[in-house]
């Protein structure tokens, strides 16, 4: 070190941190201090050193793993029983599509409650016209003429 | 009213001139972008400090991930705002010390065989950090015990003043000084052959 006693104010310069007219004067000073220019040249050659090191490291990944220990961004995933019902449900759509074309549907007014309902609920049927053999098994339905609940319960 | 002012400042854009003031009194209310720009800001530093403290790349990452969960998980204590490096670098320190008691092959004393003679100086404008004086430097900051590394790195590496390295590591004043200048000429003996050409 300086036994020029100013080690500490050569570090402020070597590092940029001195003003610039503490700065000036100490490396006027170091032009005739043998002492000072020998700390001083180690202090820049130390400095020189690390800040050539700094800044060559690759952290991004780092992240993920701050952010699942704090709790900070959960990844965002979606449930997979969503993705499930999600994924099945889309597959019925187009199921459905692809094969016919399903005849409207209405749920019949209670008058009109058919023998059915004690084989399904609720009770449907379908608008003039739509072919009975179309409707699906398993579901209550009326065609425009009435089918008896014992012609259903046959099939 | 307060709250509204919280509100007003969490809209304010995070940008590089924010100060780590404001991002630490902006996180420390719960805003998870302040911290994730507080970690973007510092964790070059952090993992480069843990890696010359650990001396192994996959350790340092992992020390660099705990120790900002612990900032994150501490971030409420940290009253002197501006101070968030140092207090960040301590809180490193502590991870690779907790990290390096499962290693036994560390230095963690030395002896104090530092020079006393005036070590003849370098060129610092032809000083140019190639593969080969960097592994030199790599093994001449491994000499020194984690300790006084860890002090020496503080302050040449990541610029904290002496009084925040007294801080961060739980030091007087004077020993910062006196570990810090002993690093030092250690260092300078180590890497002066490489330096000037000559080979030991």
């Amino acid at each position: 070190m300086s036994r020029c006693g100013r080690t500490q104010q050569l570090e402020a310069v070597a590092t940029g941190e001195a003003p610039v007219a503490l700065a000036t004067e100490l490396r006027a000073h170091a032009q005739h201090c043998a002492l000072c220019r020998h700390e001083l040249n180690w202090l820049e050659s130390e400095t020189a050193m690390f800040r050539q090191r700094a800044g060559r490291d690759e952290v991004a990944h780092l992240w993920a793993g701050v952010a699942s220990r704090s709790g900070l961004e959960a990844p965002r995933r979606w449930p997979r029983a969503l993705v499930a019902m999600a994924a099945a449900a889309a597959l019925l759509v187009l199921v459905g599509r692809v094969e016919s074309p399903v005849p409207s549907l209405a749920v019949a007014g209670t008058s009109e409650a058919m023998e059915s309902d004690a084989l399904m609920s609720p009770t449907l049927f379908f608008e003039a016209g739509a072919p009975c053999s179309k409707l699906p098994l398993g579901v209550g339905f009326q065609c425009s003429q009435p089918v008896p609940a014992s012609f259903l319960a046959s099939r | 009213m307060t709250a509204v002012l919280q509100l007003l400042k969490r809209t304010q854009p995070i940008t590089p001139e924010t100060p780590d003031e404001a991002l630490v009194r902006r996180a420390q209310a719960g805003e998870s972008a302040a911290f994730k720009a507080l970690f973007e800001r510092h964790v070059v530093a952090v993992r480069r400090f843990l890696r010359d403290l650990l001396r192994q790349s996959d350790l340092a990452d992992d020390a660099t991930q705990e120790t900002f969960a612990r900032a994150h998980a501490q971030l409420v204590k940290l009253t002197d705002h501006d101070r968030f490096k140092p207090w960040l670098l301590g809180i490193a320190r502590n991870v690779a010390f907790e990290a390096r008691r499962v290693r036994q092959h560390d230095v963690l004393e030395e002896e104090d065989d530092v020079p006393d003679a005036v070590i003849p100086s370098p060129n610092p404008e032809s000083v140019l950090l190639d593969a080969e004086l960097e592994k030199h430097f790599t093994e001449a900051l491994s000499v020194l015990s984690a300790n006084r590394r860890a002090a020496l790195l503080m302050r040449l590496d990541h610029g904290l003043a002496y009084e925040e390295i007294a801080a961060a590591l739980g030091w007087s004043l004077a020993t910062v000084k006196n570990e810090i200048h002993r690093a030092r000429l250690k260092l300078r003996a180590h890497l002066l052959p490489h330096l000037t050409g000559e080979r030991p």
